[in-house]
């Protein structure tokens, strides 16, 4: 089985019979990979706080109030946001974290946003920038290097910020890039929008956002420990799964579609192993298909995305699959002569200075 | 009662003691509100930290920390030629290594960094606490107010120190807690801490940080054994050192009290509702003042006197709300 503070996610009464050594090591591998405030979040749901040892219930209460504030911050910002953009004339899409909170899914609890995903389509891309930067929205200041590489090879414009909305945006036009394995024909999703309830914006199809999450942490992502992607897809599925008994048919037929099942099998497996996510029969046959591809990187994707242990030097063997993960994804994503120079400009960038100003 | 063995601090370890408890990963430090576990291979670190932590316990595994530190030196060439320290948390490296000589900045700037964004269970006001007659003086202020300077000074002359820098409030207590960690004084504020009070335990010199020259106060042994203690909220001064200035003490209305403890805290927004409950219960529970001066002891002097008041405001008040 896997580790208990992951478990504790979705079974909050498994905390009960927990040590200080339990708690101890489930706050720090959870507050690391951003998931305390939703073990605070489920522990307070289920009327399990009387259970927490002190210690850990005051870093579970900083992490819930933390957690609340930011998804305050970019409710806020997003509120404004459709009210700039209220005569674009296009629809106006949630993306990714964001989406969850306006739909109000059980995943929205216990969230750290840090940054507000948004998408409208291309065509209206350059107008919906024009009108954010007419609002107090600030392009960063890039180099031309990045400027390039957001302009040609990015799905979405560089990460905007505004001064009196703590929370950096990020405009897509698509929801993968460009020059990815998979490219992404925008217009079926935007005929498959779904309401929600944040005034003004709309959230892309249950299946839709499954593929969405998917597709992002296994192709267009660092995906190391990235076990916080996973319990979102946990979420979802679970939530979409319930209230619509041909879930699992749509989703596979859409997969198809997009060229997305590779990503969507992936994220299968390693939910039903880690998570116990129920699928439904035909789903997970289709899971137990022999296929070498898929093996290969379900052994190189379970070392990567798998938290390390605490105390000790990353295992030599979850940094080597690390390598090849990000290798992979630069080289389907582009050719060598644009990626070198990519990577060598990423490799020179700076780390924060802890010194306080 | 059994004789309780005699407590043993970080004075009294000696240096490979601590270097072995060190690399181990075995050193606990319980800075009131918060703890650290900390473990290193940095040669000069352990005397450092003796110097400056020395009146803390030294703990054997109490089973907790709050958070686990380690600072580490790069493997490879950078091991030698002009060695690096490297910040490392829970397997994560949030920041640029610094010369391994400045690993106790880097510890204590790292560790500052750490509690003013996990520690939203407390208000985490921007503000050097000291305590005296169970009451805390809450020094709120912007950087480069001297606010750490005259914290320091204050913790010379008979005022407990909590912090110098995090002032620690619990908004369902309603009281203040110590973040006891060492007062960090930056370039003049050195000299004139040593001009102050020869005796002050200050540290090594660390030139050409960002900051300039750096060195830090360590806290005192009353301060450290009392540090679990919870104080009332007594009173607010702003403190603003201006050079060549009469000093002044100009009482201040109840909103720019508030507005000088939220609006330069740390995590006022994380905490919502609470965060304003509990700034609007110290705005209007505490009187506040303005101090504006330019020599410490006309300050100390000044709020000497100011503190014979509000301890007898204090004792009026509880007078009245006490049941006969």
């Amino acid at each position: 089985m896997t580790w208990p503070w992951l478990q504790a996610l979705g079974r909050p009464e498994l905390v009960r019979g927990w040590s200080l050594a339990q708690w101890q090591e489930a706050t720090r591998q959870l507050r690391r990979l951003r998931l305390l405030a939703r073990l605070a979040e489920a522990l307070e749901a289920a009327g399990l706080n009387p259970s927490v040892p002190e210690p850990a219930a005051r870093l579970l209460l900083a992490e819930r109030q933390t957690s609340r504030y930011r998804r305050r911050v970019v409710s806020w910002a997003a509120t404004r946001i459709a009210r700039t953009l209220q005569d674009l004339g296009a629809p106006l899409v949630l993306l990714k974290g964001s989406a969850y909170l306006a739909q109000e899914l059980p995943i929205a609890a216990g969230r750290l946003p840090s940054d507000l995903d948004i998408l409208v389509p291309r065509d209206a891309l350059q107008r919906a920038q024009t009108m954010l930067v007419a609002e107090g929205w600030q392009e960063p200041d890039l180099d031309e290097h990045d400027r390039r590489y957001y302009h040609d090879w990015s799905h979405e414009v560089p990460p905007m910020q505004h001064p009196m909305h703590p929370v950096e945006l990020d405009l897509h036009h698509n929801i993968l890039p460009p020059l990815g394995p998979v490219t992404i024909d925008m217009p079926p999703l935007l005929d498959d929008l779904h309401a929600c309830s944040w005034p003004g914006w709309s959230v892309l199809a249950p299946v839709d956002q499954v593929l969405h999450s998917a597709a992002h942490l296994f192709f267009d992502s660092e995906p190391l420990e990235r076990v916080r992607d996973l319990v979102d897809l946990d979420g979802l599925i679970r939530h979409f799964a319930a209230s619509d008994p041909g879930f699992f048919t749509t989703l596979q037929q859409r997969a198809q579609a997009l060229g997305l099942m590779e990503p969507l099998l992936l994220a299968g497996h390693f939910c039903s192993r880690w998570l116990d996510t129920p699928l439904d029969a035909d789903f997970r046959q289709r899971l137990q298909r022999k296929d070498f591809s898929l093996g290969a990187q379900r052994a190189l994707f379970a070392r990567v995305l798998a938290p390390a242990a605490l105390d000790r030097p990353r295992p030599r063997a979850q940094r080597a699959a690390a390598a090849v993960v990000l290798w992979r994804y630069h080289l389907r994503r582009m050719p060598l002569r644009l990626l070198v120079p990519h990577l060598w400009h990423k490799l020179n960038k700076a780390r924060v200075d802890p010194t306080p100003r | 009662m059994s004789a309780q063995p005699p407590r043993r601090r970080l004075d009294d370890c000696d240096l490979r003691e601590l270097a072995s408890r060190l690399r181990a990963g075995r050193l606990w430090l319980d800075f009131g509100a918060t703890s650290t576990r900390l473990a290193s291979d940095v040669p000069a670190l352990a005397e450092h930290l003796r110097q400056v932590y020395a009146q803390f316990p030294l703990l054997d595994d109490p089973g907790w920390a709050d958070h686990h530190v380690r600072i580490l030196r790069p493997r490879g060439l950078r091991r030698w030629l002009r060695p690096q320290a490297e910040f490392e948390c829970d397997l994560q490296r949030p920041f640029e290594p610094f010369p391994a000589d400045t690993a106790l900045p880097l510890f204590e700037w790292g560790s500052n960094w750490l509690i003013g964004k996990r520690l939203a269970n407390l208000l985490l006001l921007h503000a050097g606490v000291v305590e005296r007659d169970g009451l805390a003086l809450i020094l709120p202020a912007v950087p480069g107010s001297g606010k750490s300077t005259l914290t320091a000074a204050l913790s010379l002359r008979g005022w407990r120190l909590l912090s110098d820098e995090f002032g620690a409030f619990c908004p369902e207590r309603r009281r203040f807690i110590a973040m006891l960690k060492p007062v960090a004084l930056k370039n003049d504020s050195i000299d004139l801490i040593r001009a102050f009070e020869p005796q002050a335990p200050i540290g090594p010199l660390f030139p050409k940080t960002r900051k300039g020259t750096v060195a830090h106060l360590g806290a005192d042994r009353e301060a450290v054994d009392r540090r679990h203690e919870w104080v009332r909220p007594g009173a607010v001064v702003m403190p603003r050192w201006v050079g060549d200035s009469p000093l002044s003490l100009t009482p201040q209305p109840a909103h720019l009290v508030f507005g000088s403890l939220a609006f330069n805290a740390f995590n006022y927004q994380d905490n919502g509702e609470r965060g304003f409950d509990a700034a609007s219960y110290l705005a209007t529970q505490c009187r506040g003042w303005r101090l504006e001066y330019s020599r410490l002891d006309d300050a100390l002097a000044a709020l000497e006197r100011l503190w014979e008041e509000v301890r007898e405001a204090r004792a009026v008040k509880a007078a009245a709300e006490s049941p006969a």
